[in-house]
């Protein structure tokens, strides 16, 4: 502990009044120096005997006096109130301490809960790092299929994020099988401490534990020589177990937005399979569609937004029949109308699926024309949703592009000057703009002629 | 000498905001405490502090009637206001601005930006 400040306690008001008062009240001039022998407090008068004020085993001060049997009742006095002074310091210190811990975690809870592992993992290194000594901070994820060890993220390591960890074995794979957190202070003496991140010398694992599963472990090092302490380990693993939970939480989405885009992509393919000739269809309008909003610098939610809505434009088309669908030679007029109900089909089908709500706009509007002549409902320019603009310039190249029973597929340049020559009238020019963009980019891989 | 006010009922807060500001001590800053609203308009008055951390819900008198007095009554100038309020209850904007304080903390403050910031308002950055 610091040495108590004496010098700054006697400048305190209400310190200066009460020994004003008892020196005034004793009739006595005393002079108080600090723990330097400087004299803080009355004048000097340093040649009579000094009294050291004595606080747990040290001086913080003196008290000179011409009267020692008075000058010992100030002794008394500022020892008294020196000692409460420390207590209550004492009780401030750790109440910050804990306060600033209070905050930091409740800065972490807030922060933590975000639905990417790789972004929990990444935050919770940096709180690690900037709450506890350490060199080195890995975390470590079990795979859930393979069921090894691979490194998720790390700070201060050689290793390759997202591989394997070579070694299998040893304290951390304990920690794993034990859930368990431990410090570990003699690493060098310890062969069980076998991580490649330097000749580290002291290191804190624990188990990154979220309903009774163990998902992986977190272990921060130092290479200086410095031993963790119950407090650090008491620390970490509150962060570490915070972490745990949002990581799970973050899995248990990814997975049930994986199965919620291979669903909507089962349902796309089961519209293929009716229509053998536009065999891949889906799949290049959702590639080609893509390469648009890459360029466009779409956000990742309109992203996201395309990516289904270029899925499941033609969803529509289960309500055509097939002798329709399937014709090989010209529509007629009439069986042309039955075609155009397709994306009206769509919105109904997909109004019944909540998640699927925000890109209904995109399906239906993918036949619309900028200039106001498409369908179904004749909208212009703008009004028509930016998703469907973008889909219906992928839609029409690929149709262009690919054979059909009746004809060939139009090479490359030449659907590509079409689409061009649309430019304004039936596309969004900054669309077609980006499409051109991506076709020079090497982006738009259209289908294979003659298959 | 500047002057730090620390004006909040609850004793653990002023103790926190005062152990978080003590090395300013060491700088030549003298911080003061008030226990309500009413003894910390008496301090304002009498020592003029550069700057006041005030609470929002105190005994006597409220952190907003404490401002609008200093700054649109008395219209004293020179000390810049930061009100603390209660994290859940929400700060009152408006009354905010009408009571003319310069800038509003929730609690739990960051301690080290609660410095940060006391540094920087009195110039010792």
């Amino acid at each position: 502990m610091d040495l108590f400040n004496l010098r700054k306690f006697l400048q305190k008001k209400d310190t200066i009044k009460l020994i004003d008062s008892l020196t005034n009240s004793l009739g006595i001039n005393v002079c108080i120096a600090d723990s330097t022998d400087t004299v803080i407090y009355g004048a000097d008068n340093r040649n009579h005997s000094g009294l050291p004020v004595i606080v747990n085993d040290a001086s913080v001060g003196w008290v000179y006096g011409q009267d020692t049997a008075k000058s010992e009742t100030i002794v008394t006095l500022l020892h008294h109130m020196v000692k409460t002074e420390m207590e209550r310091k004492a009780l401030a210190t750790e109440t910050l301490d804990k306060y600033n811990e209070i905050t930091m975690l409740y800065d972490f809870v807030e922060k933590v809960n975000t639905f990417n592992v790789k972004e929990i993992a990444n935050f919770l290194i940096n709180q690690v790092l900037a709450q506890i000594k350490a060199d080195n901070v890995l975390v470590i994820l079990k795979n859930e299929i393979s069921g090894k060890l691979e490194i998720a993220a790390g700070y201060g390591t050689t290793y390759d994020i997202g591989k394997e960890l070579p070694q299998q074995t040893g304290a951390v794979c304990d920690i794993m099988l034990s859930g368990k957190a431990a410090i570990i202070n003699d690493c060098r003496s310890n062969s069980s401490c076998v991580l490649d991140i330097g000749n580290i010398n002291s290191m804190i694992c624990a188990p990154l534990k979220a309903k009774e599963k163990t998902l992986g472990v977190v272990t921060a090092s130092t290479e200086k020589s410095y031993n963790y302490c119950a407090d650090d380990l008491r620390f970490f693993c509150t962060l570490v177990s915070q972490a745990a939970f949002a990581i799970d939480n973050a899995r248990l989405y990814e997975s049930l937005k994986g199965a919620f885009i291979k669903t909507v992509h089962t349902l796309a393919e089961t519209i293929e399979q009716r229509d053998p000739y536009t065999g891949g269809h889906t799949k290049r309008v959702m590639s080609f569609s893509i390469a648009i909003a890459e360029t466009l610098k779409l956000s990742s939610r309109e992203r996201e937004r395309l990516e289904l809505a270029s899925v499941l434009h033609d969803i529509g088309k289960i309500g055509v029949s097939d002798n329709v669908l399937r014709k090989t030679t010209k529509l007629t007029d009439e069986e042309f109308e039955e075609i155009k109900t397709h994306p009206a089909s769509g919105q109904q089908i997909l109004s019944y699926i909540e998640e699927l709500r925000d890109i209904i706009p995109g399906v239906k509007s993918h036949h619309e024309r900028f200039d106001g002549k498409g369908y179904p409902e004749g909208l212009k320019g703008t009004d028509i949703d930016l998703i469907a603009r973008i889909i219906a310039v992928a839609d029409s190249f690929d149709a262009m592009t690919s054979d059909r029973p009746y004809r060939k597929g139009l090479p490359f340049e030449v659907a590509l000057s079409e689409v061009k020559k649309c430019s304004g009238t039936q596309f969004d020019a900054d669309v077609v703009e980006a499409f051109i963009k991506a076709c020079s980019e090497n982006k738009i891989r259209p289908a294979e002629p003659g298959k | 000498m500047p002057i730090i006010l620390i004006a909040d009922d609850e004793q653990h807060i002023r103790m926190l905001i005062e152990q978080t500001l003590e090395t300013l001590e060491d700088e030549g800053v003298e911080i003061l405490t008030a226990e309500n609203g009413a003894e910390a308009l008496e301090i304002i008055k009498e020592k003029r502090p550069e700057l006041v951390f005030l609470d929002v819900m105190m005994p006597k008198m409220n952190g907003f009637d404490v401002c609008h007095t200093v700054k649109n009554v008395l219209c004293i100038t020179g000390v810049y206001i930061i009100m603390l309020t209660a994290k859940g209850q929400e700060f009152d904007k408006e009354k905010g601005v009408e009571s003319g304080c310069n800038e509003y903390v929730t609690k739990p403050f960051s301690p080290r930006e609660l410095k940060n910031k006391a540094k920087e308002i009195l110039g010792l950055i």
